[in-house]
């Protein structure tokens, strides 16, 4: 994967013409010819190097080879080198780093050598550059150290911070021995002390001292502080002067500000927080022109957090309080944004005031309230409005809450203006009436006896006085028929769809968003965790779903460009098993480049087993992510590394080596290489490469933390910080996580040990012999640590609820068989089997039972003559048919596995002795026979069957029975009967009845039939 | 609601309330992180209260290639401006404007002549943004742009090289004020 960067080195200007021709021309026999026979000549090692770097570019092995040989000479002959050969050599070994040729045990030093020699020459930069682009710090640190006594007091300054920079670099690396560690650290602090005290002690500093000057070099300093100081001289630092928080904000220089409240956030510096903060803002007010240059809302949250936990909170609120006042006076020469930033510190500051301090506001309103009330009257009509005092509402008790809904808001309708601002208005109240259907403080706790009778709920709803749990069914019910009734009348009102162009959103979304939300949470929907049954159907009532998805699709239709709902959208169709379909709304999003890694989880996570048959599409489903991640992780130091040293940016090395770090330990690396590998395998593909072999797999070991960045900063999430975020309901099951991550990278190792085929070799026995024994003990190591590994992650508190119930059954599986392996390869023909393989065996039978129950079973309509589409359970519930499939290939393949090794031990040693335990073979081939065979004859029945029951005809009537009622439920509406009639007949409404419905319902029956279609084609052996 | 920084390599992970949205190009990694490397102070960044970025703008500090020196089309030490842009619910606050001056407060810091940016001609709400910050247009690209933004017949568009002056420049020799008369080819913007 590694390549050079600069292309064909040029040879020396000594070197004749016709050499130089074959050279530049990659005429590789004339050149390795001619380089031969002027190194006899001459007498100069240059031509035996152009000659061995010639050789390099050969087929053949040997040839190949040389230049590692020369370059190990170099390295051992403690003289300078000669840097053209160096260039040569490193040309030549462009396609070997990271495999043959470790760069920084030759390469890297033989340039450090000869910069530490000639530190002067423009040649050393290129060293420099050389040896962080193969991320070789010990060697570039030593470069930057000869480069800054080289040019040590010079104009150019970056000689004297890459030394300081390297040196700290070094000392958090890997690469660092720890015997150098605490040498390096204190060198890069003391270093930066004694510039900091320069500066500190000078009344002015001249470019060439070695003081701190630019803002990324005193960033610099804070940093190496911070990572290798003490928190008492960060913050006496912090205070001082010249390079204080306060006077580098005074000279624009914000980023130190941020670190420190940062930093001191992290320590529980609250006093001092609260001083920066107030002296910041402070430094706002002063000067004939006011600045809003720190105005920002997290400042102010800061400022009022510290106030209200420094030991006299009471006056340091009077002091936030004041000094906001100030910028109150002030607000109307700020920028509509700061402006914003100003009443939401005001919202801030009276929810950090405790609580009845400020007594009543006139008209009995808390404090809290009428400060809502008037941050709404200002901004009701942006679309941020929900967002921006969302948590404030969460945060109201009960009695604030009724005033806000009976007495504000009303209220604020009546004076909101024309008719569209007041729909907008009453928008904003269902989305406040959804939240706090999310919040505990509308629900109170009831006699579990009353009125003589038990009741259901522990609770009682404080709005409706129903008796309910969170959410109130009643309340969602209420507000699903009133928001749908607002959704209507905007539709059927002329004059406010011609008002909708000149508001921020159209309502109508809004509308939809709340009651799709609230349909989900009426049909049953909860958080995917691994205690949610796995078929929508036993958990979930399918047509109040249904009736979700539609209201949500219709609203699509109208508005396409709306991100949030087709996020949305994807999720629930992913949910609801149409992979295909849900892939149509994904592709237009456009994820694509940078964004890949943050948004990727949230249409390919677990879409292998959802439906392969997206991966038999014209174009390789996860290309683009795969050449993401090898076009950025192709080399070993971060992308654009050098320029961020080349222009001196101190604090963009780190966070860029970071982000690095970072990128090479994704989840969503570990999902497409893992999703891919199962795809492939469905279709009886070639995988490439074992999986712990790939390129990219190469920093992640047992102990790396796989790293989630997962972004739902763009779900529309109604929810309060009560409960789970929206997208915790919306996902099949737990996020991405580091546990879920590492059993998906172990259980592919273990499938490519049981797959893996030896090449057939023709070895004289005592070779056979050896080569046997050799496999033999790699085999047992892998298992052991496959075994290890996977039980350990397994048994690991938190595991359980980061996977869903099939997920843990098949880690489970592989982990036993891991185990079982073990002990059948380990145990001699002679000894008698240990009973932990029996054991084994028997938790794999009892584990292969709950994966069978995760499949809902599908029933013939003659079976069920009902209006509900019996396949759908299942179509719902593809991923848990797919790790059925996957443990009962796992088990024939072990059984495999293991008979191939009986064998081939057989054909080496007629005498039986050294073969498999004869008990083991039997378990395992009893395992294959009893419980695998007919776990894949299981998967294939159901695929048929679903097959079978999508051809039958009729399911676009069955799916629109589903969410609007079929015949019977019908004449019961009529007759003014049926439960959730009400809320169906809202829906209704919305979507335009039944007859608006069909196009959606094939699009949804259609996809489902494509991905059994997938489905059908997948390879069952 | 908003909070300006620097940008920090971890935004990217939190980039989709900008970037999903179809008017903004996502790039590739390298394109960040070459402006982060080179001219951190000018990335900024507006986040909102959970992270997410709201608005940014990335630009660059630099001059024409001394070859260039004695070319009429050659530019003395600048900013440019290369991308801007805010999430569609953080719009109307002045994001963009606010962001635009950070960046200014860079280029001044940098010791920049002017800060110029392109902009399509039909792009009449962006060319009157800038120019209600102080921005003119200095010269007419012909054809810059491979497709008009608004009329599918036509196979090219030409751009407005905008340009401020800045504190470097007191005499305001680099800005001029018939602009619209002058006319260079594509060959010539460096």
């Amino acid at each position: 994967m590694s390549s050079y960067r600069y292309g064909r080195p040029a040879l020396k200007n000594s070197v004749d013409v016709q050499l130089q021709t074959a050279f530049s021309d990659g005429n590789w026999n004339t050149v390795i010819r001619l380089a031969t026979k002027r190194a006899a000549t001459l007498k100069d090692p240059y031509y035996e190097a152009i000659k061995m770097a010639a050789e390099a570019q050969l087929e053949n092995t040997a040839e190949k080879c040389a230049v590692f040989g020369a370059i190990e000479e170099l390295v051992k002959d403690k003289k300078s080198p000669d840097i053209d050969t160096i260039e040569l050599y490193e040309w030549a070994c462009r396609d070997f780093f990271d495999a043959e040729v470790e760069y920084a045990d030759s390469l890297g030093p033989l340039r450090a050598r000869w910069a530490k020699a000639n530190p002067s020459s423009p040649l050393a930069l290129q060293c420099l550059r050389s040896c962080l682009e193969k991320w070789d710090l010990v060697s570039a640190q030593q470069i930057a150290t000869s480069l800054d006594k080289a040019y040590a007091n010079t104009s150019d300054r970056r000689y004297m911070f890459w030394n300081i920079t390297l040196t700290f670099l070094l000392s958090i690396s890997p690469q660092c021995t720890d015997a150098s560690r605490k040498v390096y650290s204190l060198l890069a602090v003391r270093q930066l002390e004694r510039a900091a005290d320069l500066t500190e002690n000078s009344a002015k500093l001249e470019v060439t001292d070695r003081g701190l000057l630019a803002e990324e070099e005193v960033c610099l300093y804070y940093r190496v502080l911070r990572s290798h100081g003490t928190k008492e001289e960060f913050i006496s630092r912090l205070k001082s002067p010249k390079l204080g928080a306060i006077n580098q904000l005074k000279q624009n220089r914000k980023v130190l500000f941020w670190e420190a409240l940062e930093a001191l956030e992290t320590w529980g510096e609250w006093d001092l927080i609260n001083n920066l903060c107030r002296e910041a803002l402070s430094l706002g007010l002063e000067g004939e022109k006011p600045s809003f240059f720190v105005c920002d809302l997290q400042i102010w949250k800061k400022f009022a957090l510290a106030a209200s936990k420094v030991e006299d909170s009471e006056s340091a609120l009077n002091e936030v309080q004041a000094v906001l006042k100030k910028y109150i006076d002030i607000k109307d020469q700020a920028s509509a944004m700061y402006k914003k930033n100003i009443s939401l510190a005001l919202l801030e500051t009276t929810f950090r005031l405790p609580t009845g301090s400020a007594g009543d506001e006139t008209g009995g309103l808390s404090p809290r309230v009428a400060q809502i009330g008037r941050f709404l009257d200002q901004y009701f009509e942006r679309l941020s409005a929900f967002e921006d005092v969302k948590s404030y509402v969460a945060e109201l008790s009960f009695d604030e809450v009724k005033s806000l809904l009976d007495e504000v808001i009303p209220k604020v309708v009546d004076e909101g203006g024309d008719k569209a601002k007041k729909i907008v208005l009453r928008t904003l109240e269902y989305r406040l009436r959804y939240l706090l259907s999310t919040c505990p403080q509308t629900l109170s706790p009831q006699l579990p006896v009353e009125g003589g009778q038990p009741q259901e709920q522990p609770s009682q709803c404080r709005i409706c006085t129903k008796a309910a749990s969170i959410p109130c069914l009643t309340c969602l019910k209420k507000l699903v028929v009133e928001a749908a009734a607002t959704y209507n009348q905007i539709t059927g009102d002329k004059e406010l769809l011609e008002a909708i162009p000149r508001l921020d959103k159209d309502p109508r979304l809004d509308l939809a968003l709340v009651l799709g939300m609230s349909l989900l949470k009426l049909s049953g929907l909860t958080p995917g965790t691994s205690d949610t049954n796995y078929s929508l159907w036993e958990s979930v009532d399918l047509g109040v779903f249904l009736q979700a998805v539609l209201v949500l699709d219709a609203q699509l239709q109208k508005t396409p460009e709306d991100i949030q709902l087709r996020l949305l959208l994807v999720q629930l169709y992913l949910l609801l098993g149409c992979a295909s379909y849900a892939y149509q709304l994904w592709t237009p999003l456009e994820v694509k480049r940078t964004i890949q890694d943050a948004l990727s989880p949230l249409f390919f996570d677990r879409i292998s087993d959802i439906s392969p048959g997206l991966f038999q599409g014209p174009r390789p489903l996860m290309e683009p992510l795969r050449s993401y991640y090898k076009h950025n992780l192709g080399e070993r130091s971060p992308v654009r590394i050098w320029d961020a040293f080349s222009a001196g940016s101190y604090t963009s090395i780190f966070d860029m080596t970071n982000y690095d770090h970072d990128l090479r330990r994704s989840s969503t690396l570990m999902m497409t290489l893992v999703e891919e590998r199962r795809a492939i395998r469905c279709y009886g593909g070639k995988i490439d490469s074992e999986i712990d072999q790939h390129p990219l797999t190469g920093n992640i070991n047992g102990g790396t933390v796989l790293v989630n960045k997962t972004d739902y900063g763009s779900f529309a999430n109604l929810e309060s910080a009560h409960g789970p975020p929206v997208q915790e309901y919306l996902r099949l099951g737990p996020g991405l996580s580091n546990e879920r991550s590492h059993l998906a990278y172990l259980s592919e190792q273990f499938l490519d040990l049981l797959l893996y085929k030896p090449p057939k070799e023709h070895k004289l026995a005592k070779q056979q012999v050896e080569a046997a024994r050799h496999d033999r003990e790699y085999t047992l190591e892998t298992l052991e640590r496959l075994s290890n590994s996977l039980a350990d992650i397994l048994h690991q508190p938190d595991t359980p609820s980061r996977l869903t119930r099939s997920e843990t059954s098949y880690y489970t599986v592989l982990s036993h068989l891991a185990a079982g392996l073990l002990v059948a390869l380990s145990t001699p023909r002679s000894d008698p089997i240990p009973k932990s393989l029996s054991h084994l065996t028997a938790s794999i039978k009892t584990t292969f039972t709950t994966l069978r129950s995760s499949l809902a079973p599908i029933s013939t309509t003659e079976e069920t003559p009902t209006t509900n589409p019996p396949a759908i359970p299942t179509l719902t519930s593809m991923p848990a048919l797919s790790y059925l499939r996957l443990s009962s290939l796992a088990i024939r393949s072990a059984a495999t596995f293991l008979t191939a090794s009986h064998d081939r031990e057989l054909a080496r040693n007629r005498t039986g002795r050294s073969g498999v335990h004869r008990d083991a073979l039997a378990e395992m081939r009893g395992l294959d026979a009893n419980v695998a065979v007919k776990g894949l004859a299981e998967v294939k029945g159901t695929v048929l069957r679903l097959k079978e029951a999508l051809g039958e005809g009729g399911w676009l009537d069955r799916v629109l029975d589903l969410v609007f009622g079929g015949e019977e439920e019908e004449e019961m509406k009529e007759e003014g009967g049926g439960g959730g009639g009400e809320v169906r007949r809202a829906v209704e409404e919305v979507v335009g009845g039944r007859g608006g419905a069909e196009e959606w319902a094939g699009k949804v029956v259609e996809s489902w039939r494509e991905g059994v279609m997938g489905w059908g084609m997948v390879r069952m052996e | 609601m908003a909070n300006f920084r620097r940008f920090r390599p971890d935004d990217l992970n939190k980039l989709s309330k900008c970037n999903l949205d179809p008017f903004t190009e996502t790039y590739d990694l390298g394109f960040y992180l070459q402006y982060y490397a080179k001219w951190p102070s000018l990335f900024q960044v507006a986040e909102d209260q959970h992270g997410n970025i709201i608005g940014y703008i990335m630009g660059k500090l630099e001059s024409s290639p001394d070859v260039y020196q004695f070319s009429e089309h050659y530019l003395p030490w600048h900013a440019h401006i290369t991308a801007v842009t805010v999430a569609p619910e953080a719009r109307r606050l002045g994001i963009g404007k606010l962001l635009t001056e950070q960046l200014e407060v860079a280029a001044d810091a940098g010791d920049a002549w002017f800060v110029d940016l392109f902009v399509r001609v039909s792009n009449h709400k962006a060319i009157n943004f800038y120019k209600s910050m102080g921005y003119s247009v200095f010269r007419v690209v012909k054809d810059y742009y491979g497709e008009h933004a608004t009329d599918p017949s036509l196979s090219s568009e030409d751009a407005y090289d905008m340009r401020k002056p800045m504190k470097r420049d007191v005499k305001k020799e680099h800005v001029r004020d018939d602009g619209e008369k002058h006319e260079v080819d594509p060959s010539d913007v460096w």
